[in-house]
């Protein structure tokens, strides 16, 4: 829309740099050293003509930006100005873009390199030679509080102003479909993710994006004179510390915590998704990664983790999955159909087990097994329109050896229920079963190595296209009992005794010196 | 001032426990498991005991403290302090050793096991010992060739590689933090440096699946190349791991 006003305005500081005689040609120099750079680092994405199509491009979701647009995402330069401060982009190639395939620079680049890296980059749009003029207005920051929160909740509701793409609760499930300029498939972001943030979910940072919009997607600038939807300086800040208040730490990964501990419970283990009695247990989140390994292999996933709660009693064990998914896949159903990939699937989710606990550290091919070790996988699907939800019992003894066998004769269901953006599903087994030589006998007290397979079905996932985890930990926790406090009673007693029997003897000794 | 002989002994012990803390934890932050910690300890302890022990003289002057702490009348009110306190630090002590541990099973990683002599790689059998990089050459004879060979390298380690082993080759591509082992990060000394290019090879073509038995824990997510790549390009992203990061391959005649 302003290429050509650009390109023209491009031509009067070329003119005058010839009038002149100099500066252009000197400052060509950054552009040169910077090609270099450009060159080792980041053509392999970027693509040898800036245009974003390097050789990876096709297997990147979000796909390198194409640089002969001019147009940045992360701009703190005020909506009427096309042009993105040398401030974002240092920022953004320094620190890179959470959640993309684009790395943080900044420990392999000097400040110069980028610097002249930044001035090539501009080459490919023409706009080495562009001043940005108007910066934000940021006002009088309002300080984040529950009234401003609440505040903006309103706001983010108010005519779905956010709540259309960002949903009900800013898990990006989406009621429609969006594109960026180029025509590519995006998705809203998560609110609840902020570690997954281009930018980062700082008010001032969330402010800024509200204000200039994210340009080359759908997400909109909210100071465009011609929006209804238009904001005042102080609602954008409300509105930006409600949504910074979205953040849901508890679906962060953490590195170290690698055990989900099965709490054992009185009375009945909970066999649906909405039982309170889960609130028991804590949950530990693992990554969704694609699944790369087998044919034909999967780059484009949507997914990015799952989050696990288990309980347990004397004769079952219940397992409670939680996923945030933007789409419920349901074939059949018109409003999936609206917003999915062609070829829609179920969504589905399985859980992994190793028919035999392993004794020592060798578990099965994390990837389904193999015929020596081979794995349980408990495979729930959300099922279409036709066919209602269902759980199958599948014995796999590699990826493309895979034997459904009657969920029901080992005790297993499952339900699954989808709000707002989560797909959570319970699963409950029996503890042991009699096909002891197919099924897991669980144990208490014992390191369970377990792994999850997740496909979303209107991300085209279905077959080998998945996401998956690693193996992780599943633990029973055993009760302690009251062993630990007996022995620890009388290891003090006996040690204490023979202390003071010590002592006595040595006195009476010494007494008998004394003497 | 002379410092007793069982103080000696006992600032010993915290001062290598300290150092084993500061070496693991601190410099190589990674973190040492209780157990194996506690092992190393028992085995320090029982030295410094044979040390301090080794003379009579010694002995004595070792277990001194203690036998005054006992025998001494005017040591009373150290001695009943002294006495509840060491029973119930033993209790507290069985108790936890007796509560079952939550933690994770540690999983020690071999990292570069050694290679076989031979392996069966694209279905033939193919001698590690004499396996060779055939583009290596062009480094010298070649250097425009050379360069597009590492290009076609480029190329392949971005659509295959990048995912797990980052585009900056320093183990952290955006699919690393979901793995276990973690990939290897060739920006590293410790890894493409010390190794030779059939290795390479080798790890390569048969991935996880191709390590051999005393690769523990068996579960690298490497997936098994030659079932995507063809030998060409393996070779050329070897040539582009090397050139990317500036290091060099070992060779037989470095070796030597
Ligand atoms: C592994 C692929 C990859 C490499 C290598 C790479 N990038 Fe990117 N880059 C991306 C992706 C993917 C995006 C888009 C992220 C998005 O749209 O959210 C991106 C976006 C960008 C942006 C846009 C920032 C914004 O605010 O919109 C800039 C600028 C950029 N890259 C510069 C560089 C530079 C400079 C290098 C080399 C030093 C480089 N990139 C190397 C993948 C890569
Ligand atoms: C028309 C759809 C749409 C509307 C309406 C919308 N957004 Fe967005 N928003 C998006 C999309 C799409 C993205 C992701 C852009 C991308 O691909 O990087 C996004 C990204 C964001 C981000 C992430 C910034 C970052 O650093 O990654 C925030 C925060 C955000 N939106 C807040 C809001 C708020 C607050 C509102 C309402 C005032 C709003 N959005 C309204 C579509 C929308």
């Amino acid at each position: 829309m302003t290429g050509t006003i650009r390109k023209t305005a491009l031509l009067v500081p070329v003119i005058a740099g010839i009038l002149i005689g100099g500066p252009v040609w000197a400052q060509s120099e950054g552009p040169i050293r910077g090609e270099a750079v450009y060159q080792k680092r980041c053509l392999m994405c970027h693509g040898e003509e800036g245009d974003g199509l390097g050789p990876a491009a096709e297997r990147l979701n979000p796909p390198p930006r194409d640089f002969t647009l001019g147009q940045f995402k992360i701009k703190t330069t005020a909506f009427k100005d096309p042009i993105t401060n040398d401030a974002d982009l240092i920022r953004m190639i320094g620190d890179g873009m959470p959640g993309t395939a684009m790395p943080g620079w900044s420990d392999i680049l000097s400040e110069q390199e980028i610097s002249d890296v930044i001035h090539y980059i501009k080459t490919f749009a023409e706009l080495e030679e562009e001043k940005p003029s108007d910066q934000i207005d940021y006002g009088t920051q309002v300080k984040s509080s529950p009234e401003s929160i609440a505040t903006g909740k309103k706001i983010f509701h108010d005519g779905d102003r956010c709540s259309e793409c960002h949903g009900a609760e800013g898990l990006g499930d989406a009621v429609k479909k969006l594109k960026n300029d180029n025509g590519e498939r995006t998705w809203p972001r998560n609110l609840t993710k902020p570690w997954t943030y281009r930018a980062s979910n700082d008010a001032k940072d969330i402010f800024a994006r509200v204000t200039a919009g994210i340009p080359t997607t759908q997400m909109p600038s909210f100071t465009n004179p011609k929006s209804k939807k238009k904001l005042s300086i102080e609602d954008r800040w409300h509105v930006a510390n409600y949504a910074a208040s979205l953040a849901d730490a508890g679906k962060k990964v953490r590195a170290e915590n690698t055990v989900i501990k099965a709490v054992r419970v009185e009375g009945d283990v909970p066999t649906s998704p909405d039982d309170p009695a889960w609130q028991q247990s804590t949950s530990s989140t693992f990554f969704l990664v694609p699944q790369i390994i087998a044919k034909p292999r999967f780059f484009k996933s949507a997914n990015d983790s799952v989050s696990v709660r288990a309980l347990y009693n004397d004769k079952r064990l219940s397992v409670l999955i939680e996923w945030d998914d933007r789409t419920k896949s349901i074939p059949g159903d018109e409003v999936a159909i609206k917003i999915a990939d062609k070829g829609m699937s179920p969504d589905a989710i399985a859980v992994q087990f190793p028919v035999e606990i392993p004794a020592g550290m060798e578990k099965p091919y994390f990837l389904m097994g193999s015929d020596a070790k081979p794995v349980n996988l408990w495979r729930w699907s959300s099922g279409t329109t036709e066919k209602p939800e269902s759980v199958a019992l599948i014995d796999a003894a590699g990826i493309t050896n895979q034997q459904p066998r009657d969920a029901a004769t080992s005790g297993l269901s499952a339900k699954g229920a989808y709000k707002d953006g989560t797909w959570r599903v319970a699963m409950t087994r029996l503890l042991t079963t009699s096909e002891t030589a197919k099924d897991i006998q669980f144990a208490p007290g014992r390191f369970i190595p377990i792994a999850f397979f997740n496909w979303d079905g209107s991300n085209s996932e279905q077959g080998t296209k998945h996401t998956l985890t690693t193996w992780y930990w599943l633990l029973l926790q055993p009760e302690a009992g009251s062993k630990p406090l007996m022995a620890a009673i009388i290891v003090a007693l006996l040690i204490g005794g023979a202390l003071v029997w010590w002592g006595r003897s040595a006195s009476a000794a010494n007494k008998e010196t004394d003497l | 001032m002379k410092i007793p002989k069982l103080l000696q002994a006992v600032l010993v012990l915290i001062g290598v426990y300290l150092g084993f803390i500061l070496v693991f934890d601190v410099l190589l932050d990674a973190v040492i498991p209780s157990s194996v910690l506690a092992m190393y300890m028992f085995f320090v302890a029982a030295g410094v005991f044979m040390v301090f022990t080794f003379e009579e003289d010694g002995t004595r002057e070792l277990v001194a403290p203690i036998k005054a702490l006992v025998e001494e009348p005017s040591r009373r009110l150290i001695r009943n302090i002294v006495f509840v306190v060491v029973p119930v630090l033993a209790g507290a002590g069985t108790y936890f050793q007796m509560v079952p541990s939550l933690d994770a099973p540690v999983e020690l990683r071999s990292i570069h096991p050694a290679p076989p002599t031979a392996i069966k790689v694209y279905g033939k059998r193919v001698n590690l010992l004499k396996l060779e990089n055939p583009y290596r050459k062009f480094e010298k004879e070649d250097p425009e060739k050379f360069k597009e060979l590492v290009a076609g390298g480029a190329k392949v380690y971005i659509q295959n590689c990048q995912y797990c082993h980052g585009d900056k080759l320093d183990g952290k591509g955006p699919y690393a933090a979901g793995l276990n082992p973690t990939p290897l990060n060739f920006q590293d000394v410790g890894t493409i440096a010390q190794l030779q290019e059939s290795y390479l090879f080798w790890r390569i073509a048969t991935g996880g699946p191709g390590l051999p038995k005393e690769a523990a824990p068996w579960i690298s997510s490497m997936p098994v190349w030659q079932n995507f790549l063809s030998e060409e390009e393996i070779w050329q992203v070897i040539l582009f791991l090397y050139d990317y990061t500036g290091r060099r391959p070992r060779s037989w005649e470095h070796d030597g």
